[in-house]
Formats: C-alpha cells, sequence, structure tokens
C-alpha cells in the first residue's frame, strides 16, 4: 500500500467502533457493574470515548503497516485491496469480523432477553392458543360494524392522499435541483429537502398524537396525520422525478420564448405525469395500512374498533376485524398494483 | 443579401467550470443567406447558437438582432428575442408524449398568456397555421400521432414547423442532422433550403459534413477551438483550409 498514502478516515471510524463495542462488552463482563454505575452516562461515554481514540489509533498503527482491518475491508476502494488475498480466516480482518458479529449476536440475545423457557412454557401456550382460537374462529356479529369503520379508514387514507397531491405538485417543483438553479433557489430547495427528511422520519403515528390533541381524537386528526406524512413523503418522490425529466424538451419549449412557467407545463410535466399518478395511487395504498394503525391511538376507523376490542381480549370480534383489513389491503394492494402497471 | 440581421461582436463564453468555449467572435449574418458553420466538436458551435439565443449566457461581447443587443437583456426581453430566433436542435427536443399538432403549437407559446397556455387555449388562427406549416414539411397526415410513433426525421421536420410557428425572423439550427441517416439527412436539410428560400428565414445551420455544406450554404465560418478560423463561400474551402480546420490527417467523407 505504499503507492498510496492517503489517510481514510471511514476505515479508522469503523474499526474504531468495533472497539469500542468489544472493550465495554469486555468491560461490562468483567467489572459486573451496578445499576447506579450503568446510568452514569458522563463516566461511560467518556469511557467509551476512550475506547473508540484506541480502536481508533489502533487501527491505523495496523493499517500503515500494510495488514488491512475490516474497516480497510469494507470502505477501501476497490484498486486498492489485493486481488490474490489469503483466504479470510487467515487475515486480521476476518477474525476481526467473526469477533465483532459473534459477540454481538451474544448481547443481543442477553438484551432481548431471548428465553427458549418463555417460549415453550406451557402457561404461555395456553394463552396464545386461545388467543388464535379466538382469531381463528371470527364473531361475524361485528361485521357490518367492522365494515362502517374500515370504509371510514378508506376514506380517511383517499382524503389524505387527495389533499396532499397540491400541496405536493407545487413543492416538488420548488424542491428539484434542475428548477432551482439560482442561489436564492437553492436556499429554497436545501430547506425544503431538509423539511421533508424531518416531517417524514416523524412516524405517522406520533402525528396521529400530535393532532388528536389539536383537533381531538378521531378520523380528522388520523387524516391530517397521513396528510403530514403524504405531503413530505410524495414532494420528495415528485421532485426526484422532476431531477431525472431529460434536458431536450426544456431546451425545446425555451427557445419558442416559453416563460418558466409554460416551460415547467410544456417540458416537464408531460415527462412525469404518469409516475406521479403511479406514486400517488401507492402512496394511498401505504396510507389505508397506516391508518389502520394510526386508528391504534384514536385516529378513528378501523384501528380505534381493533383497540377496543383487544383492550378487553374478545378475541373472536379481533379475529373478525383482522380479516377484513387483510381482505382490503389485499385488495387494494392488488388493484394499485395492476393499474400502476398499466400506466408504465 | 447584403443587409445585416444579426452581428455577433467579440464574443465571449467561458463557462463556470472555467472551460473557453468561445474566445472573442466577430461576423456578421446577412438578411435571407444559409450561414453554416463548421468545426470539430468542442470547438464552440452549439454554444455559439445558444448564445445567439440566450439559452446560454455569453460572458461578454455583443450580439446585434434588430438594433437590440441580444447579449445584454434580461427577463421578457430575452423571452420576446427567443420567439423571433427559432431553433431546432440535433435531438429534435420534441415533447414526446404529446401529438405531433400539440408539438407545433407550442411555437405560439410565446406569444400567449400564462393561462391562456396551462389551458392549452390555443386559437383556431394558430392551429390552422401550425396545420399549414406541417404541410410545408411535408408531413400533415401524421399531425395527431404522438411524436415518438414518428421516425428521426419526421421529428426534425415536426421540430422546423414548431419554430416556424414562431413566426421567426432566423432559424438556428444545431446539428440538424447529425443524428439521421444519410438519405434524411438531405430530406431535412432539403426543407431547411425550402424555409431559407420559399419564407425568406435567415438560416444559421451548425453542420459536421463538408458535403452537405457545399450543397446547402451560402456562406461559411469554421470555428476552431472557440476561434473563427475561416469566413468565405463553401467553394472556397480548398483541402489545404479543410486540413487546417479539422486537424492534419483529417479526411473528408462524402455523404450522397
Amino acid at each position: 500500500m505504499s503507492t498510496n498514502k492517503t489517510f481514510h478516515t471511514k476505515p479508522r471510524i469503523f474499526d474504531g467502533v468495533n472497539a469500542l463495542f468489544l472493550l465495554l462488552v469486555a468491560t461490562v463482563v468483567i467489572v459486573k457493574p451496578t445499576d447506579a454505575q450503568l446510568l452514569d452516562l458522563k463516566f461511560n461515554a467518556m469511557l467509551a470515548a476512550l475506547y473508540f481514540a484506541i480502536g481508533f489509533g489502533l487501527s491505523w498503527l495496523i493499517s500503515s503497516k500494510g495488514t488491512f482491518t475490516w474497516g480497510d475491508q469494507i470502505f477501501k476502494p476497490l484498486h486498492l485491496k489485493n486481488p490474490n488475498a489469503a483466504s479470510w480466516y487467515k487475515t486480521l480482518w476476518g477474525w476481526q469480523a467473526l469477533i465483532v458479529l459473534i459477540s454481538t449476536l451474544v448481547v443481543g440475545l442477553i438484551m432481548t432477553k431471548f428465553s427458549i423457557y418463555e417460549l415453550t412454557n406451557p402457561d404461555g401456550i395456553d394463552g396464545a392458543l386461545r388467543l388464535f382460537g379466538g382469531i381463528f374462529n371470527p364473531d361475524w356479529s361485528i361485521l357490518p360494524r367492522a365494515v362502517n369503520n374500515i370504509i371510514e379508514t378508506i376514506f380517511m387514507a383517499f382524503m389524505a392522499t387527495v389533499l396532499a397531491i397540491p400541496f405536493a405538485f407545487v413543492l416538488s417543483f420548488l424542491s428539484a435541483r434542475n428548477v432551482m438553479k439560482s442561489p436564492m433557489g437553492y436556499a429554497v430547495y436545501m430547506f425544503l429537502r431538509t423539511f421533508f427528511n424531518v416531517v417524514r422520519s416523524i412516524e405517522a403515528l406520533i402525528w396521529a398524537i400530535i393532532f388528536s390533541v389539536w383537533v381531538g381524537i378521531g378520523p380528522f386528526a388520523g387524516m391530517l396525520a397521513l396528510m403530514v406524512h403524504s405531503i413530505a413523503s410524495l414532494a420528495k418522490q415528485y421532485s426526484e422525478m422532476v431531477e431525472s425529466v431529460s434536458d431536450g424538451p426544456i431546451e425545446g419549449i425555451q427557445s419558442t420564448g416559453a416563460n418558466q412557467l409554460q416551460v415547467v407545463w410544456f417540458a416537464i410535466v408531460p415527462q412525469i405525469i404518469l409516475p406521479y399518478i403511479s406514486f400517488t395511487i401507492y402512496r394511498w395504498d401505504i396510507n389505508v395500512r397506516m391508518a389502520t394503525i394510526i386508528g391504534l391511538v384514536g385516529g378513528g376507523g378501523i384501528g380505534t374498533l381493533l383497540i377496543q376490542y383487544q383492550g378487553q381480549a374478545m378475541w373472536p370480534q379481533v379475529g373478525c376485524i383482522v380479516v377484513v383489513i387483510a381482505v382490503v389491503v389485499w385488495i387494494l394492494d392488488q388493484a394499485s398494483a395492476h393499474i400502476r402497471e398499466a400506466l408504465k | 443579401m447584403s443587409e445585416t440581421i444579426l452581428s455577433v461582436k467579440n464574443l465571449i463564453k467561458t463557462y463556470d467550470n472555467g472551460t473557453k468555449a468561445l474566445k472573442g467572435i466577430s461576423f456578421d449574418v446577412k438578411r435571407g443567406e444559409f450561414l453554416v458553420v463548421i468545426g470539430l466538436s468542442g470547438s464552440g458551435k452549439s454554444t455559439l447558437l445558444r448564445c445567439m439565443n440566450r439559452l446560454h449566457d455569453p460572458t461578454s461581447g455583443e450580439i446585434l438582432f434588430n438594433g437590440t443587443d441580444v447579449a445584454k437583456i434580461k427577463g421578457r426581453a430575452v423571452l420576446n428575442i427567443r420567439k423571433k430566433i427559432g431553433m431546432i436542435f440535433q435531438q429534435f427536443n420534441l415533447i414526446p408524449r404529446y401529438s405531433v399538432l400539440m408539438n407545433v403549437l407550442t411555437g405560439r407559446l410565446g406569444g400567449m398568456s400564462s393561462f391562456k397556455s396551462l389551458f392549452g387555449l390555443f386559437t383556431a388562427e394558430d392551429k390552422a397555421q401550425a396545420l399549414q406549416y406541417l404541410k410545408l414539411v411535408g408531413i400533415h397526415e401524421k399531425a395527431y400521432l404522438r411524436a415518438d410513433q414518428l421516425s428521426g426525421g419526421q421529428q426534425q421536420r415536426v421540430a422546423i414547423a414548431r419554430a416556424l410557428t414562431q413566426r421567426p425572423d432566423v432559424l438556428l439550427a444545431d446539428e440538424p442532422v447529425a443524428s439521421l441517416d444519410p438519405a434524411t439527412c438531405h430530406v431535412v436539410m432539403d426543407y431547411l433550403k425550402k424555409v431559407n428560400q420559399e419564407l425568406g428565414i435567415t438560416v444559421v445551420c451548425n453542420l459536421h459534413f463538408l458535403s452537405l455544406v457545399r450543397q446547402y450554404a451560402t456562406r461559411v465560418i469554421a470555428l476552431k477551438a472557440g476561434e473563427v478560423v475561416f469566413e468565405g463561400s463553401p467553394e472556397d474551402i480548398t483541402d489545404e483550409w479543410f486540413q487546417k480546420i479539422y486537424g492534419e490527417g483529417a479526411k473528408e467523407v462524402h455523404v450522397h
């Protein structure tokens, strides 16, 4: 590796995190800390930083001697890798990877309190069988109510999608790089992209909680939650479509003396309209599934009904609702897949 | 043939990445002529045409058109100039999903309000004229087909009709036949000649093939590395000049 003296940061960070993890695990195993010690965030963070620094430095040292660490193996550009490398078990990085993966698995089993005993506990199994027994013998007497509620859910999803379209449509041009070329435009682009990412990273479930405080529990809150999430998701997908349009028609329309709005309408919109429709139908499909979950926190529709019966352990009724949800989701899934296929 | 319609003076274009595409170009375009610009790929031909209708902004210099300095204007004035200077492209640049007629009608956008154009409210007169120009380029029976169902040569004729509906004084043609086969090549060039001679529209055309230049041009300028290295009539391009323009050892390719 003497031909390339460039210092690569990513492999060092990766190995640093490896060391941080392994050394912390070792510390816990050896010291057996008390609860109070585990909760001392400041001291533990300092310890972690120290371990990270050790790993970072060690990785640097090893790598500078020409030996590959796991980090190097992952992040180094292909042309720097040795084409006739030894089998993995004869290398440092191979053992590093093996040790890290195995210890992660062991820690994971302990953390999630994985227990074959609980899984095979007869009392527990009895309970589960009772539940399944109920669900697989649905109580069809509540079917009319379930149907009414799922219609509410479908419309929640539909309205959320429809109301999101105009917002997402306009925002998609404002958050497309090829439209927002000026420095001012770039600022708007950056702001909107960041804003969408933040909004999307907040789950629709959280939005539903926010809106149920704002406008009260019910389908309106659920619809608003889905709408906010849909605007951010659709705007991002739409704007990626806008960015992938070909420049030829844009130049063609510009050369006729058309203004910016006319260029968007005649050169960009015809190129993106079908993928737009396709994305929108898929979003509706997603919204129906999400609307079911949102009902669980008081967003109205079938989810609200489901949580009521589940709370009272009325499993046959839950079974009926699950069947209704499954049928509707399946039908919409099929329908949207066929429509999207036809639009290609 | 004596009146100057476009006058380019000391035109310089340097791209943001530092590429010097045009290094001070000067020439005149006479009203009614068929001026051909030749030169290697990367010699600045396309940049030159795109500066003349402000698809690109020149770095400095003048482009006088009907008494206006095209290089200096801004905003609406740019759109008005583009309307008077039509353009056709190597890749035709039609809207693939729209009908041929609709594509030709977009040539009217320059004179329309945004509101009317959003709803596609083209007048009957606009449509009649669009069909008339489609007839001129011999493709009116395809008016209601989708543009992407047409062959390359046919698409380029639609593009000519689109430019004509702008009722331009000048038509810029950027390598109009470079992506067509030799036979179709001549069809499209013949229509450009027709537009030039029958409608009296001045044509400025970038071309690769010297044989086409000799057949269609009334005057030629040659660019090399962003500078004008030849200006004269097509007959004056001797083998010696050809070597100068295209480099030592270059051989002429004939399109029949």
